[in-house]
């Protein structure tokens, strides 16, 4: 079995995991909360499996590098970083809620990497540029930031909702399972900040890269540029939360704006240059 | 934390307005702002060499405005330094406005004489030792001065107490942080002042000592030669390039200095001035193979270019006298001349795809004798093959901004590590008389990570019950 059909699999392994997170929230059952525990973590497992035989497979291939080198390996990454995080805070903090709106992050990224058609799977040589250990440690940094960032992304969501319903909180319904809001408050600034770190230090690495390849640690092409409007986003999230003592909602929207500059930043930015075409027209 | 300083200024004067201004933290969220937001526009509008299509199908009216607003070069304009320079005034007036404040909270020294701090800990917080208690205080100074290193003491008849702290250093990490990223935009001043970037390309075995500046029509000279001696590629299976590499020897004063090897992501350094592999191509060298065909017999032999050779079958001589990458769009062409034993000299354009050159051509032009490969009867002649040569194209750049920026990079990773995952702990402990030996209760604060905090005193608490007997 290559690693791309386990890949596959996972997809389906992942989405289990993500029904089961939901029939415990919507039914209130314990027992389900803990079979989507298990279906996720098999699933983490199987996944990372997947990832060690790819890079085995580049070597019988003769042109062995690490799998994060195109659009497809970077999608499978990112998708086995959200769900690592998430089990880790999972374990952490006991509370099962946030897999919900996790678990399909983690499960789209998969299914569009497995199943669009413009995705390439196959494993290529590397071109001389992406010859870099600069270039490994800056997509590891990057993507642990990106996922910590989708993290904060499902908990602000949630606090959104549980805001939203305040008071109408039925016995038995399943916001009562949500932590408190202060909780939630705190867990996401948390990892607000890991994400922070992760992401200066994918900018720096991606500097020092870039110095190496061409020359200029600082070029302005719109990838670059927005992951320092990502940063810029961020920094100002963690400043309004420190100095202004902001907390809440206001924090939460800052939150996914951050995590909608994430996206574009990682698949948006290919569509500027079509932008462009279109405003000359 | 908003504790507001007295710096001696009226509020009123004009001093006083512009340190308010500037002190406030809702400004620097702003700033942060504003700079994503205009990062933001030059994401949208085309930069630089990109923005000329752009610009050329653009309303005149709205061609003026981006113009004066400088939006084809966003992040070299006015408004983009103004930002960044208010953003330092932001981050420099801060951090003098706060700086007295985290002074007093790194070596204040409290009581270590405190009761209200002890009310309602966790009975996990407290310990009972026994023996005599005159020693165990002891043993517990002893232990506290080995593990936080200073220890104030408050001793007294019924109970003594006890003040240590860690980490205060960390109160620091915040200004750590903001002196980085002035760092980081002085490199990024430095570099943009004293530094260039410019472009050249070298034919193997060639030398040259200028080369290009980008974004100006000047050359610049070096002060030194640069030669490529070999460049090669090698490609994968597939056909996908593997490796670029250059063999580059620098020359000063006509002598050979240095040699060094140029591959994509390893630059080379001399005399402050780095060399990037960025690109590569070829032109057409000196040297063809011409195949002659006549009365059915066919020679192929080389020629060099501006030389000579005799024909075969003694017709008189040959010389090459052009080289054409590309000759009105049909490809390599080669001029040459013959001059005959008897007679006058003819020269012709030799084409390595005449199929293609027939279809081209205009008839008048293909009846000349100057496009006719038979003009010189009996001969026909081909261009069987044009040497290639390679030339490398480097990057090449100054940029003494460099190690700045990469000072405030490491700086700034090292502030971030100190401010998010460190923080300033006091610790009390009061060692009460009990009956038969001394009840020890530890409290504490921290300026943040309440649970870390915790984890901290309890473990105290169990290595005090165990350390100290
Ligand atoms: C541009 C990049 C900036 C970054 C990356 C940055 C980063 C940080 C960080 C990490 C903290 C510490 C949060 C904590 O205590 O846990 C902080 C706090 C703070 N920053 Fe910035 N900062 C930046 C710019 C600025 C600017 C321009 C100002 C100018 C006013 C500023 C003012 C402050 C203040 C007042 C605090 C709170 C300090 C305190 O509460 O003691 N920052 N910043």
């Amino acid at each position: 079995m290559t690693s791309s059909t386990i890949l596959s699999y996972v997809t389906f392994i992942y989405f289990t995991g993500f029904t089961l997170y939901l029939l415990m929230m919507v039914m209130g059952k314990k027992s389900f909360g803990t079979a989507a525990t298990f279906v996720s973590l098999a699933g983490l497992v199987a996944h990372s499996a997947a990832i060690v035989l790819r890079w085995m497979e580049s070597y019988q291939l003769g042109i062995g590098h690490a799998p994060l080198s195109n659009l497809y390996e970077s999608l499978i990454f990112f998708s086995w970083t959200v769900t690592l995080f998430y089990l880790v805070v999972e374990w952490r903090t006991k509370n099962r809620v946030l897999g919900a709106f996790v678990m399909p992050i983690s499960s789209l990224a998969l299914a569009y990497a497995s199943f669009s058609p413009s995705v390439n799977s196959r494993i290529q040589p590397l071109v001389p540029a992406l010859k870099s250990n600069w270039l490994i440690a800056h997509v590891i940094t990057c993507f642990f930031s990106y996922a910590a960032f989708a993290l904060s992304f499902a908990l602000s969501i949630i606090y959104l909702i549980k805001l939203k319903n305040q008071g109408a909180g039925r016995a038995g319904s399943f916001l009562n399972r949500i932590p408190d809001s202060r909780v939630l408050d705190e867990l996401n600034y948390q990892i607000v900040i890991i994400g922070f770190l992760m992401l200066t230090l994918g900018i720096i690495t991606g500097s020092v890269w870039a110095h190496s390849a061409w020359g200029t640690y600082w070029g302005w092409d719109p990838k670059e540029t927005w992951s320092l409007i990502t940063w810029l986003i961020y920094a100002s999230v963690i400043h309004a939360r420190i100095a202004r003592g902001w907390e809440g909602k206001r924090i939460a929207v800052l939150c996914i704006v951050g995590f909608a500059c994430v996206i574009f930043t990682y698949f948006g930015v290919n569509y500027l240059a079509g932008l462009h075409s279109y405003a000359k027209s | 934390m908003n504790a507001t300083i007295n710096h001696g200024t009226s509020k009123k004067s004009g001093l006083g307005i512009f340190w308010r201004f500037f002190s406030s933290v809702k400004l620097t969220i702003a700033l942060l702002v504003i700079l994503a937001a205009v990062s933001v526009i030059g994401t949208l509008i085309p930069q630089r060499e990109g923005a000329i299509d752009f610009a050329m199908g653009m309303n005149p009216r709205l061609f003026q405005v981006f113009m004066s607003l400088n939006l084809f070069d966003i992040y070299h304009s006015l408004l983009f330094r103004i930002i960044l320079g208010f953003l330092v005034m932001n981050l420099v007036v801060c951090s003098i406005d706060r700086f007295p404040v985290t002074w007093k909270l790194f070596s204040y020294i409290p009581s270590p004489d405190k009761s209200r701090i002890f009310q309602d800990i966790p009975t996990e917080q407290t310990c009972i030792l026994s023996g005599n208690s005159k020693h165990i205080l002891n043993r517990i100074e002893e232990f506290l001065h080995k593990r936080y290193g200073k220890v104030f003491s408050k001793k007294g008849d019924k109970y003594s107490s006890f003040f240590v702290q860690t980490g205060r250093f960390s109160r620091f990490g915040v200004y750590i942080v903001h002196f980085s990223i002035l760092l980081i935009l002085a490199g990024g001043l430095v570099g943009s002042l004293f530094g260039f970037e410019g472009y050249v390309n070298i034919v193997e075995s060639d030398k040259t000592d200028k080369i290009h500046v980008r974004g100006s029509r000047q050359q610049k000279n070096l002060g030194f030669e640069i030669r490529c001696d070999r460049f090669t590629v090698s490609y994968y299976k597939s056909g996908m390039p593997k490796e670029y590499k250059s063999e580059i020897t620098f020359i000063v004063n006509g002598k050979d200095v240095k040699k060094g090897t140029l591959l994509v992501n390893h630059p080379l350094h001399f005399r402050g001035i780095t060399f990037y592999q960025a690109s590569y191509g070829t032109i057409p060298g000196k040297k063809i193979i011409l195949r002659a065909v006549m009365n059915g017999k066919s020679f192929s032999f080389p020629v060099s270019l501006q030389k000579s050779v005799p024909l075969p079958g003694n017709g008189g001589e040959l010389l090459l006298e052009d080289i054409r990458d590309n000759l009105v769009g049909i490809g390599p062409a080669v001029l040459i001349s013959i001059l005959p034993r008897h007679g006058e000299k003819i020269s012709m354009w030799i084409f390595k795809n005449p199929a293609l050159a027939k279809s081209r051509l205009p008839e008048p032009m293909l009846k000349s004798p100057k496009f006719n490969p038979s003009a010189f009867r009996p001969y026909t002649f081909f261009l069987e093959g044009v040497d290639t040569v390679y030339y490398t194209g480097l990057q090449v750049s100054k940029d003494p901004g460099v190690p700045i920026v990469w000072a405030g990079c490491v700086i700034l990773v090292t502030g971030l590590f100190i401010t998010f995952f460190m923080s300033h702990r006091r610790i009390w402990i009061r060692a009460e008389n009990h009956k038969s030996g001394v009840r020890v209760r530890v409290a504490g604060m921290a300026n943040r990570d309440p649970v870390g905090l915790r984890r901290h005193l309890l473990k105290l608490t169990d290595d005090l019950r165990k350390h100290v007997l």
